[in-house]
């Protein structure tokens, strides 16, 4: 419990200098910080689906996509105030990860990892076909200086995807992810529901990059579909879930402070080789802590007090025989 | 005309569905053996097709005088990264797809940086062949024609191998049934390693044919990516008829939703036939019932 308590301190202690960050009246330092936000942000969120349920999506940013976009439309359409755009936003993918979900979620591994990528580029490709959107010319939206708003509206995007991970991790809800994660077939044999149960992830997985993607919007003042429906921002935030620990609580809080602050510092030290620095390092970590960095550390701490469990049966060799 | 137009599309189909077929090729052989989807494998196609535009400004030098020393490279690279980086998987077949995923993303945005360090986000293409011969008054474009023919070709040399010698057998048989081909006395880590040297070769000689037939940048790679699995699919994995099959349907849908409909939803006909594909018919058009 102690632990748990220390946690929290630390957290709450990092929280309230995040908070402070705004009144230091520097943009730089300001703009840094909104960076790991979203991203770790952006971070948590993917973890749902793909490090707890399992199903690795290169897809989510259809989401942030479309989040920026309801924002963008509905300041300069509707004069809407943004936030309350956001909020729409969060809903609209609420709804639309329903029908969404139930269909991609029935494909598995590489198939359900590439669909999502294939589905995240029709609709960045397809933009020009929605009214409203400007096609590629994009969408300017009202200029001002609307850094310290997003970025307060960020932090409490990250919270509460934090918290609810943090329920998560913990509840029922949580343990039939992993059972899906571990085994789907058994996990439905002992009575998971496990369609209602994954389509739940995506749609937990669908809300935070929408609320995160409206505020990006209001961020940079102006959308189009290459910036919006960003293969970077999506690779990045994959990268960070996955080097932080998937399916772990802590991971994309690591991965995205951490990975957030390395890309940063190398984009402004090599600007022309920063993206190819940070794929050489994104595989580099990746085989040297196959399942990242909080997954990694914990055992080091654990494995002084425990013994280490015994190795699983190799299961799938005893079906090969017949 | 209303029939020569028909014609016409079907020709543009066609002729883009040959390229196409190469980039599956690669990634099924790949795919068949390894169970690994290599992400990178448009990246490498692209990174290639880069590279030729480069040449041919630079130095004049065209991409068919490219292409063997480039399917050359290709083979080295596929060699040297299957032996790297994907030679230890973790036994466990879940486990090991979700690994494999991730090893070869981490290198298809390695492939991404590089590119963009390189050669700069522009857009570019190979201005060769920009001729075309007219038959009865129907175009066909040079450049076109002659990367179909290339592609064709080089799949002929891949079936021939594939089907009659004896490494080809092995491979063959390995993509089949690792365990069957593994009692046989097929040695399992030497033809993973060969399905990569294979595969990425052949990619290498679809970026050279791309690189004449179609406008690029770094970006573009995971298009490719997402094509070529998407033929893989709908041909059924592990069938290599199938991917040739198609590939040629799916050039033809490009060509005529492209020119039907509008261009945007030509482009966005590989996702579309995929997901498709996926949802309703998973083993694909010649692939046998997945259990």
């Amino acid at each position: 419990m102690t632990q748990r308590t220390l946690g929290i301190t630390i957290l709450a202690l990092l929280f309230l200098g995040a908070v402070a960050i705004p009144f230091t009246g520097n943009g730089y330092i300001l703009s840094l910080f909104y960076t790991s936000a979203l991203f770790t942000g952006l971070a948590y969120g993917w973890n749902i689906i793909s490090g707890y349920a399992g199903y690795l999506s290169f897809g989510q940013i259809t989401f942030f996509g479309i989040g920026a976009y309801i924002v963008a439309i509905g300041t300069t359409r509707f004069h809407a105030p943004w936030y309350l755009c956001a909020l729409v936003a969060g809903v609209f993918c609420a709804a639309l990860a329903v029908p969404m979900g139930w269909l991609m979620l029935r494909l598995k591994g590489p198939f359900f990892a590439l669909g999502m990528l294939g589905l995240a580029q029709s609709l960045r490709i397809s933009t020009d076909l929605i009214p409203w959107t400007g096609g590629a010319d994009g969408i300017y939206l009202p200029p001002g200086s609307n850094g310290v708003q997003v970025y307060y509206w960020t932090l409490a995007v990250l919270i509460l995807a934090i918290v609810l991970t943090a329920t998560i991790d913990r509840n029922a809800f949580g343990l039939r992810l992993r059972a899906l994660r571990e085994d789907e077939r058994a996990a439905g044999t002992l009575g998971v529901d496990t369609t209602t149960t994954k389509v739940k992830a995506f749609i937990l997985s669908a809300i935070i990059p929408a609320l995160l993607g409206g505020g990006y919007a209001w961020y940079l003042t102006y959308v189009e579909p290459s910036s919006i429906y960003s293969t970077e921002i999506e690779l990045q935030t994959v990268a960070m879930a996955i080097l932080g620990g998937m399916g772990t609580l802590w991971g994309p809080f690591v991965g995205g402070i951490l990975m957030s602050q390395i890309s940063q510092a190398l984009s402004t030290k090599f600007p022309q080789t920063h993206l190819m620095i940070f794929g050489a390092l994104v595989v580099a970590l990746l085989l040297a802590l196959p399942r990242g960095i909080v997954p990694t550390v914990v055992d080091k701490l654990q494995g002084k007090r425990k013994p280490p469990e015994p190795e699983p049966a190799p299961l799938a060799q005893t079906e090969v025989v017949t | 005309m209303h029939l020569e137009l028909v014609v016409q599309l079907v020709i543009n189909g066609l002729l883009l569905g040959g390229v196409f077929a190469l980039a599956a090729l690669g990634l099924n052989i790949i795919f068949g053996v390894t169970r690994i989807v290599n992400l990178a494998h448009g990246q490498l196609i692209i990174l290639t097709a880069l590279i030729c535009s480069t040449l041919f400004q630079r130095f004049n030098i065209t991409p068919l005088e490219v292409l063997p020393l480039a399917v050359i490279a290709g083979m080295g690279v596929g060699t040297v990264l299957e032996r790297t980086l994907l030679r230890r998987l973790p036994e466990h077949q879940q486990t090991a797809e979700t690994t494999s995923l991730l090893i070869t993303f981490g290198v298809s945005y390695f492939l991404i940086g590089l590119s963009l360090a390189i050669f700069t986000g522009d857009f570019r293409s190979v201005g060769y062949l920009t001729s075309s011969w007219t038959i009865g008054g129907v175009d066909i474009a040079k450049a076109q024609f002659l990367a179909f023919a290339l592609a064709l070709f080089l799949a002929a040399i891949l079936a021939v191998l594939l089907r009659s010698t004896p490494v080809g057998r092995a491979l063959r048989a390995a993509s089949q049934n690792v365990d069957g081909a593994r009692a046989c006395g097929i040695d399992i880590d030497q033809m993973r390693t060969l399905s990569f040297t294979l595969g990425i070769g052949i990619a290498a000689a679809a970026g050279c044919l791309l690189s004449m037939i179609y406008a690029y940048n770094p970006d573009t790679g995971s298009q490719f990516t997402l094509i070529a699995f998407s033929i893989v699919v709908l041909g059924g994995r592990g069938s290599y008829a199938g991917s040739v099959l198609g590939a040629a349907l799916l050039g033809l849908a490009v060509s005529f939703v492209g020119f039907y409909g509008n261009t945007h939803l030509g482009s966005m006909m590989p996702y579309v036939v995929f997901i498709l594909v996926l949802l309703f018919r998973p083993q694909g058009i010649l692939g046998k019932a997945v259990a």
